[in-house]
């Protein structure tokens, strides 16, 4: 039997071919999703070192009768200000964008789409877990390098190996907070489900961590490792939850993707 | 408040100075460059959502910054209204239908009428014989199904037996909630099955599936929606086979538009554009014309049913005339249940008796009567002031008897016409017993 061949027109093909990365290269900027995430982060990054250094000044001139005694800022100071208010924040735009991209069974026709051309569920959800999780560390890192800059100015000096350090375990918190809405996605279908659920379970894995058995060991620890680090935390503290979230992450993954591919549209 | 860092001025306002000033400086640049991203935004933006444009503006420039701008981008944009990457102009978009859409003939040699080669049609130039004589020499089946059974409590599908032929287009219908979809999603691996066995003699990245409600990206143009589906697939395509598929599917003038502003139709079109590009084998159609309009309709059956004897094609319809248009066997379902399959002339044949108008010059309601009375006769209904629908037993005892009682009766003959046998009378015959 011969195959009809798709004729070719004069219109030639000018934009590069298209492949799932570059489908949600594309996904980040030609939506609002780059501007809630890097401008959450910048503007955390920025805002909390000149919070942490006129905290007192702004405390001072809005009190009436009550007395509130601000201990002098420290060069720390701008960098907890920061993780404190990007963590929740930050966090909730970090899921929303994870789950817009990993629902995608929300909408039957591109469900349907998306899963009667794909070889393997792996290869659509690779690229949406690795770019989401890649967007939001790099946010992360630029709202980071933006409260270092501010401190330095500010407050003064940091010490480097804690910054990095604590850059690091963020990171892979953020990830962790990615696979988490993938396995989400495979529970509920529709964009608002999967981020309530991918919301419920890591606030439940906070709540866990107050205990004092599993904090150590829970991945929700590395969310506040960045300040914990400059205030004289040991790296080493944080090494059973980096070794705990770096085993759960694939795993996460792995689940998603089979959870997933067993999905009927 | 670290004084050095700050220099009074003469009004009293106190402006940052210093490293303070080196803080505070890109912040300001922060809040600054995203409220003119986002009046920029408004300023190209066709249309936006919830108040008039202006509004916005003062919005954004008023309210606390830059709180107004992320109002405005996370509430007030609206994605359908993004300007497309190249302009369109109404003239280009050839004979605008319904929603702007291309309309585009094709003649039955595969050949559009704007002169662009036909993908759905043979790319040797088959004759319709020689499409003809490949179906019958290939009608081995290339989809058969045994035993097929989902049960939903009650509903889905039982025990079908589907034989597709090879190169055939095959029309599954049946009422709302027979099990077409059911079965059309279990044949494009969307669903399973409790029971049964499936072979489809194709590798799974030669199907295409198109549903009935296609949705994609709003913010990728149609070019990059049929790259991608090229991409997922893995299959090589011949050069210019993206411009071939879109320009198969009537949207060569739209492929660089945004999708987030496509009609229904328009999006049905990219579906079929996307289900062409991979070169597939066999296509899966749940109600491919459903969105579109007559011009639209008969674009889309002229491209299914040039793909006979070259690809295999399964499509669902509620449509009957659209399944008997092109569809050269048929399967009807009920309950879940294949009531039959078999060439689609064969059902209409076997499931209807023969029919004949009968107009005469004068009142008919004598000559109703006698027809009544004859034991060949099946059914007379009344067919307008001066005509008589007459059902015979078969084909030749109508021809004979029906001249017999007009001379019997003297009656002056206008007309007598066989009338044409359609699917949706067969189908109602066969779905009422």
């Amino acid at each position: 039997m011969t195959a009809p061949m798709i004729a070719p027109t004069s219109a030639a093909v000018t934009s590069p071919t298209m492949n799932p990365w570059r489908l949600e290269w594309l996904r980040l900027t030609r939506t609002p999703r780059w501007v809630a995430l890097f401008g959450v982060y910048l503007t955390f990054g920025l805002l909390g070192p000149v919070m942490a250094t006129y905290l007192a000044g702004f405390l001072q001139d809005v009190q009436t009768q009550m007395t509130i005694i601000v201990p002098p800022p420290e060069p720390k100071d701008g960098i907890v200000n920061y993780v404190n208010q990007v963590g929740q924040t930050g966090l909730i735009v970090v899921v929303v964008i994870a789950a817009g991209a990993l629902a995608f069974d929300a909408r039957r026709g591109l469900s349907t789409f998306l899963r009667t051309r794909t070889g393997s569920m792996w290869q659509l959800v690779r690229p949406r877990i690795t770019v989401a999780a890649a967007a939001a560390v790099l946010a992360y890192g630029l709202g980071t390098v933006a409260a270092w800059y501010g401190t330095a100015l500010l407050l003064g000096p940091l010490p480097v190996g804690a910054m990095v350090a604590g850059l690091l375990c963020e990171s892979l918190y953020l990830v962790f907070a990615v696979a988490v809405v993938a396995v989400a996605a495979s529970i509920a279908r529709s964009g608002l489900g999967t981020v309530g659920v991918a919301l419920g379970m890591l606030i439940l894995l906070s709540i866990l961590g107050t205990a004092g058995a599993l904090h150590a060991w829970l991945p929700s620890t590395l969310a506040g490792a960045p300040a914990a680090l400059l205030t004289g935390t040991s790296a080493a503290d944080y090494l059973p939850a980096i070794g705990v979230t770096s085993v759960v992450i694939p795993a996460l993954v792995a689940i998603a993707v089979a959870r997933l591919g067993r999905r009927e549209v | 408040m670290p004084i050095e860092s700050l220099v009074a001025m003469p009004d009293g306002v106190a402006w940052p100075s210093g490293s303070t000033l080196l803080a505070v400086a890109p912040l300001i640049g922060l809040i600054v460059g995203l409220l003119a991203f986002s009046l920029v935004d408004l300023v190209r933006a066709r249309s936006v959502r919830y108040v008039p444009k202006w509004l916005w503006a003062l919005i954004i420039v008023l309210a606390a910054a830059p709180l107004g701008a992320v109002l405005y981008l996370l509430v007030g944009r609206d994605r359908r209204s993004a300007l497309p990457s190249e302009p369109v102009e109404a003239s280009d978009r050839g004979q605008a239908g319904v929603g702007g859409e291309l309309t585009v003939k094709a003649d039955h040699g595969g050949r559009r009428r704007d002169g662009v080669p036909n993908p759905g049609a043979p790319a040797r130039g088959g004759s319709p014989v020689d499409r003809r004589t490949t179906i019958r020499r290939a009608a081995e089946p290339v989809v058969e199904t045994d035993g097929l059974t989902r049960d939903y409590g009650g509903g889905g599908l039982f025990d079908v037996d589907l034989s597709v032929p090879l190169g055939s287009v095959y029309g599954l219908v049946g009422p709302n909630g027979a099990g077409k979809t059911t079965m059309l999603c279990i044949l494009g691996g969307m669903r399973r099955a409790d029971r049964g066995a499936i072979r489809i003699g194709v590798p799974r990245r030669r199907i295409a599936v198109c549903p009935d409600v296609s949705e994609f990206d709003s913010w990728l143009t149609a070019r990059e929606v049929v790259e991608f589906a090229l991409a997922l697939t893995g299959v090589d395509a011949p050069a210019g086979g993206v411009a071939g598929a879109l320009s198969a599917a009537g949207l060569a003038h739209d492929a660089d538009r945004r999708v987030g502003g496509f009609s229904r139709g328009m999006m049905q079109r990219l579906g079929l554009a996307c289900a062409l590009v991979g070169d597939p084998r066999l296509l899966i159609f749940d109600e491919p014309t459903s969105a579109l309009d007559p011009a639209g309709r008969a674009e889309v059956l002229d491209l299914v049913s040039g793909m006979r004897g070259d690809r295999t094609v399964i499509f669902s319809s509620h449509i009957l005339a659209d399944v008997q248009r092109v569809a050269d066997t048929i399967g009807i379902l009920r309950h879940g249940r294949l009531l039959y399959q078999g060439p689609t002339q064969e059902l209409i044949d076997t499931h209807l008796q023969p029919r004949w108008l009968v107009r005469i010059a004068g009142d008919p309601s004598l000559l109703r009567a006698e027809f009544g009375s004859q034991p060949w006769v099946t059914r007379v209904d009344p067919a307008g002031p001066d005509a008589v629908r007459v059902e015979a037993v078969s084909i030749e005892a109508g021809e004979r008897g029906i001249p017999a009682v007009l001379a019997s009766r003297r009656e002056r003959l206008v007309s007598c016409d066989p009338v044409a046998a359609d699917l949706e009378a067969a189908f109602l015959a066969l779905t009422s017993r």
